[in-house]
């Protein structure tokens, strides 16, 4: 009997060592038999991991996925076809931060909770300033009274790139602050050869992302509260002009020439070909420099926080994406479409995601040790931006506003005007244009020309 | 059927036989183009995923007359179709009568000639984005062989809109050498030759003759690349999207960033109306310039 007892314990024993891996791999979930489902998606630097999570979740589940695979320029028309058309396409739309506004408040999308009453985000999943969720009586982004229309499948944010082996031979350390990228830029550039700092100067959506960096990080905004209906535009504040000044320095002083044509891919290509020395970037083209077929200086980058102004804080704009259920689509693809969210969202497909070159948005697939590891040494820069991370542009008006920045902005930069005078112009058509959405507005006192 | 009935149907036959006609023409051009005009004196919000109209002419109109990118869209679109449109129509014409006056190879010129305008738009705007690139572009590079200094082709306000001139000279062109090349072989070779018995020197004859014929096809070849030069699109957003500033800046680039960008539909739609009509305007002018100077 005490025999049979020890074979057994020891059985039982052996059967949980030998479990273990199969049981620790099993952070997925069973989601069941699904009919097939469509994913507007954009073609990135992501876009392969995702791909091969996705291939991942079909062989797990048997449930197939289509992806139409479609350039930035072509998304939000499809996005919107499809949701403004009888029946969606699309049973999955990946929506850019800034088109959120224009469904959620359109009435496009199925509040995810609606489809699946037990669903809720993991804890561990990022939220990105809460830019899922939907206030419709505010109209603002927020989880307070708000529901929960999206997830993210990728959260770019800048990181600030440098190239650790110039810097190490010129006994510099990884930047901190606006001060230390300009003595770096001025020890490490030779001029024809490497620039000293890139980042994007070109008009619309690049300058005006690639600008508010420096403007969270001197503490300035667009507006005072929109989020409490305070449309007042402070846009044209000293703290802004102090961040529109440096700014336009570092571009003219350590950047190329053309810095007022410089677009995402120019800067990629700069740092790639190690033509440039620092550069600011979102994570996503992380990829694209450490890899040899496409980067002559595989291994030699490395990724930090976005510096900070020495007497502000780090400014990190968010511009991540969006997956949302279209409201026009049967209910048994909503509900396939949820399944493959939950899916997509557990810990074991974060990780797949994250080894196939996605950008998980799981912080448990992010651990700290990770970055030890050479191939993910941009992770600890990711992790410690989140806390200062911030969307912008958060309102029906962004896309105008954004323009408008992206031309004033780009014109202070290319020279055609002053800094002043271009946050002062900015302003007066930013505050034109809350006037006639009827919002709660006023202007600040002008800057100095 | 009775003949009265029979002789009806047979007088109006012309008539109603135009009928399917009409009816496709109203469906695809009458309809979209009044909806457009309905557009244009609204705004138009979405609400509960269905659109909502209001009857707002007079906020589109202010929005049209306070626009501040429109000025120079406007200037910059003039400037692009002037100097657009006269240098390949020069060019066009040239080219047209010196392969004309090849004695062997006219076809194969000609299809050499014409490959530009078989390229897609995209492929053109890529090839000469990548051309233009500062720091690796061939012409850059060029320069840099010829020990010069690299030229900022896309990113300077000076240079930026006659970059993408060249780039719509060197695509359009050879439409204009098609056409005027056809009208070229199809001129009177006697009228040639006894002006050269005459002793009309190839110059006299150029000038005096053969432009003088072909008239009509430049007249052609004027309406069809000035319009298209009015709503040129692809080469600017591809190269600069309006940029650097509003240096190429042009109206139809405008119209899709408010319409499709921003997202206003009914200020975009009168923006769409009001450049419809300014190009309907030009070509009735065109065509009465272009019917007098041919008569």
């Amino acid at each position: 009997m005490l025999r049979r007892r020890v074979v057994q314990t020891l059985a039982l024993a052996a059967g949980l060592i030998t479990a273990a891996p199969a049981m620790a791999q099993q952070p997925f979930a069973d989601v069941g038999r699904q009919p097939p489902i469509t994913i507007l998606i954009n073609s990135s630097p992501w876009y392969a991991g995702f791909e091969s999570t996705v291939q991942l979740y079909e062989k797990q589940t048997g449930n197939k996925v289509n992806l139409d695979v479609t350039p930035f320029g072509g998304m939000l028309e499809k996005a919107r076809n499809a949701v403004r058309s009888g029946t969606s396409p699309y049973d999955l739309l990946n929506l850019d931060t800034q088109w959120t506004i224009e469904f959620y408040s359109g009435g496009f999308l199925t509040p995810l909770k609606d489809i699946d009453p037990g669903f809720d985000l993991p804890a561990e999943v990022l939220t990105y300033n809460d830019s899922g969720y939907w206030n419709d009586a505010k109209k603002w982004r927020t989880r307070d009274g708000g529901k929960l229309m999206t997830y993210s499948p990728n959260g770019n944010v800048h990181l600030f790139m440098y190239r650790a082996d110039l810097f190490q031979g010129a006994g510099l350390k990884a930047p901190e602050t606006w001060d230390d990228v300009m003595g770096a830029c001025t020890k490490l550039q030779q001029p024809g050869r490497v620039y000293g700092m890139v980042t994007r100067g070109e008009r619309g959506n690049g300058i005006r992302f690639d600008w508010m960096p420096f403007m969270l990080g001197k503490g300035a905004t667009v507006a005072k509260d929109p989020e409490n209906g305070d449309f007042t535009v402070v846009i044209n504040s000293p703290q802004a002009k102090q961040a529109l000044d440096t700014y336009i320095d570092l571009m003219k002083r350590c950047g190329p020439p053309n810095h007022g044509a410089l677009g995402q891919s120019d800067v990629i290509q700069l740092l790639a070909t190690g033509r440039a020395a620092q550069g600011m970037v979102v994570v996503a083209a992380w990829s694209n420099f450490d890899d040899p077929t496409k980067s002559t200086v595989a291994g030699k980058i490395n990724a930090a926080v976005v510096p900070k102004f020495a007497d502000g804080t780090h400014g990190v704009v968010i511009g991540n994406w969006h997956f949302g259920v279209p409201r026009n689509v049967p209910d048994d693809r909503k509900k396939a479409a949820m399944a493959f969210s939950k899916w997509f969202l557990t810990a074991g497909a974060q990780r797949a995601y994250l080894d196939g070159g996605g950008i998980p948005v799981r912080k448990d697939a992010l651990p700290p040790e990770l970055a030890s590891n050479p191939k993910y040494r941009w992770v600890k820069a990711y992790v410690d931006s989140q806390p200062y991370a911030k969307q912008e542009l958060g309102y029906a008006e962004g896309p105008q506003v954004e323009q408008i920045l992206g031309l004033r902005l780009n014109q202070a930069l290319i020279g055609e005007m002053s800094s002043g005078r271009a946050l002062n112009t900015a302003a007066k058509e930013i505050e034109e244009v809350f006037r006639r959405s009827g919002r709660r507005t006023g202007a600040s006192a002008a800057l100095p020309e | 059927m009775p003949s009265r009935l029979l002789d009806l149907v047979h007088n109006t036959f012309r008539y109603w036989s135009l009928l399917p006609a009409i009816v496709l023409l109203l469906v695809i051009t009458v309809y979209p183009a009044l909806q457009l005009l309905q557009m244009s004196v609204s705004t138009i919000e979405f609400v509960d995923g269905r659109d909502v109209w209001s009857f707002t002419p007079g906020r589109n109109i202010e929005l049209l007359l306070s626009d501040p990118v429109l000025p120079p869209a406007i200037l910059n679109t003039i400037i692009f179709v002037i100097v657009t449109v006269a240098v390949e129509l020069s060019l066009g014409l040239g080219l047209a009568i010196l392969v004309g006056r090849l004695p062997h190879g006219r076809g194969g010129a000609r299809t050499a000639m014409i490959l530009p305008i078989l390229v897609p738009p995209v492929a053109i705007g890529s090839m000469w984005k990548l051309m233009y690139n500062f720091d690796f572009g061939l012409f850059n590079q060029a320069l840099d062989g010829l020990g010069l200094g690299p030229v900022n082709w896309l990113g300077s306000t000076n240079l930026a809109l006659i970059s993408v001139i060249i780039v719509d000279i060197w695509h359009w062109t050879p439409f204009v050498f098609l056409i005027l090349f056809a009208a070229v072989e199809g001129l009177p070779v006697d009228v040639i030759e006894a002006a050269q018995v005459d002793g009309a020197t190839n110059r006299q004859i150029t000038w005096l003759i053969v432009i003088p014929m072909l008239r009509d096809a430049l007249a052609v070849a004027f309406i069809f690349r000035a319009i298209f030069a009015f709503k040129v699109f692809d080469e600017i957003y591809l190269l600069t999207s309006g940029g650097p500033g509003t240096a190429t800046e042009v109206v139809n680039l405008h119209l899709y960033k408010v319409f499709f960008e921003q997202n206003q539909l009914g200020y975009g739609a009168l923006l769409s109306v009001a450049f419809i009509a300014a190009i309907l305007a030009f070509l009735l002018v065109s065509r009465r310039v272009t019917r007098d100077t041919t008569r």
